[in-house]
């Protein structure tokens, strides 16, 4: 029953997010703002995560947001909540730059081996509460090594799958299905299905 | 031989996760186009629930970004509203008149005192919104030295750039910020800016590119100069 009121919370935050996406739609700049403020921190550290360099996370933050602006009228409620709309487009943002930076190998040997806990000193506390950010980390605890190895491969690195199965010597049914069954996993963990 | 339907289902995980070359997604949006509505809607069902799924665990990874990137993003959208292009079907707002009035008040400024050589101000926007709306739009930050920020938001296809300031020092009496744009056949001046001109926000179209690999800037005598004269203080690589 703990993993309850986290997901709650997160659903009163996306019906707020639903009202002030419609009015970014209606080029709210107030909005807009308040939009940017309560979901910053969940995409500069997603994009932060993928390029794992401030000065390209900061622009590709930009272009998120210039895109959000642009296109927020685009966002479809019966498609999937306003977080994921963003995440969905901040994720492709980042890995798009990731992959045309083409520096996978250059940001391996500089950064080393990559891990899911981000530095808890720059942790976004106001914005993330603390028992929503266990019960995630809890929840990628809880999947197989080589599940959370290929969604983080796939997800935090930007490899392709195919890329994911030479990097791992898996044949590539295996990657997908490792990943498939590496999310069904998180969603009941999170109580999302 | 494979069953072309199982294959599809089981690309919705690393389609949602964006797992796959451009071209196989691609390939992926044809494929649904053509297969039973169920097949669709089920690979959808599993594409929507992968990126709910990745939306709260985007928990796990938040990190709170610069504050100056508030300022930024928020530049950014107030140079898009301030022009004279006002959506058809948008109803002008209050914020909207206060904007153009500040806009307005950037261009009085920057007349009066005969600054820019081919520096344009803000009003421009249908440039600064074609260069928004380009699909290869870039954006490029970097700090000043001597405090702010200038960021270049710029599209190759258009070759135009715009170029935001926040927070940077005006000039010394006396002097100029002249911005050059540099190509392999050296650098072009791209305007100034007086200490009237530099406002906490400041907003300028760079409305000719032409391969240029870098923005720079310099501190000229009023009324700038051919070429620069001293070392530059700051400059943006356009790449």
């Amino acid at each position: 029953m703990t993993l309850i009121a986290p997901v709650d919370r997160l659903r009163l935050v996306t019906r707020d997010l639903d009202e002030l996406l419609r009015q970014v739609a209606r080029q709210d700049v107030d909005a807009f703002a308040e939009f940017y403020d309560q979901t910053r921190a969940r995409v500069y550290g997603l994009v932060t995560r993928v390029l794992r360099d401030p000065g390209y996370s900061e622009e590709t933050t930009q272009d998120i947001y210039l895109q959000v602006w642009r296109t927020a009228d685009a966002y479809n409620p019966a498609a999937g909540s306003p977080m994921s709309w963003l995440m969905t487009l901040a994720h492709r943002r980042a890995v798009d730059r990731v992959r045309s930076e083409q520096a996978a190998s250059q940001r391996e040997s500089r950064y080393g081996v990559v891990n899911v806990e981000p530095p808890s000193d720059h942790v976004a506390e106001s914005v993330i509460l603390t028992d929503e950010r266990r019960q995630v980390a809890d929840c990628l605890g809880s999947l197989t090594d080589t599940q959370r190895e290929a969604i983080q491969l796939a997800y935090y690195d930007g490899l392709t799958y195919v890329q994911v199965s030479e990097r791992l010597s898996a044949n590539l049914a295996t990657i997908k299905s490792r990943m498939r069954d590496g999310i069904r996993g998180l969603r009941r963990c999170l109580g999302l299905s | 031989m494979t069953q072309p339907i199982d294959d599809l289902t089981g690309l919705a995980t690393p389609y949602a996760l964006h797992a796959m070359p451009e071209a196989e997604r691609a390939e992926i949006d044809r494929r649904l186009a053509a297969v039973p509505p169920e097949v669709a809607r089920a690979f959808d069902d599993e594409v929507r629930a992968v990126r709910e799924t990745m939306a709260v665990i985007s928990a796990a990874t938040a990190v709170e970004p610069p504050y100056e990137l508030r300022d930024r993003v928020l530049a950014e959208i107030a140079a898009i509203n301030a022009g004279p292009v006002v959506p058809m079907q948008r109803k002008p707002r209050p914020w909207r008149a206060t904007l153009l009035a500040a806009a307005a008040a950037v261009v009085i400024g920057l007349g009066a005192l005969g600054v820019g050589l081919a520096l344009r101000p803000a009003p421009t926007v249908s440039t600064a919104e074609q260069i928004f709306a380009a699909p290869d739009v870039r954006t490029i930050s970097g700090d000043i030295p001597t405090g702010g920020t200038a960021t270049v938001v710029f599209s190759r296809e258009k070759n135009a750039g715009v170029l935001v300031m926040n927070n940077v020092a005006p000039p010394e009496t006396g002097t100029v910020y002249q911005m050059w744009l540099i190509n392999d056949e050296g650098p072009h001046s791209a305007g100034t800016m007086d200490a009237q001109a530099v406002a906490p926000s400041t907003t300028a179209v760079l409305p000719n590119l032409d391969g240029s690999s870098t923005l720079a800037f310099t501190i000229e005598p009023t009324g700038g100069s051919l070429m620069p004269t001293t070392e530059p203080f700051a400059a943006l690589p356009l790449t």
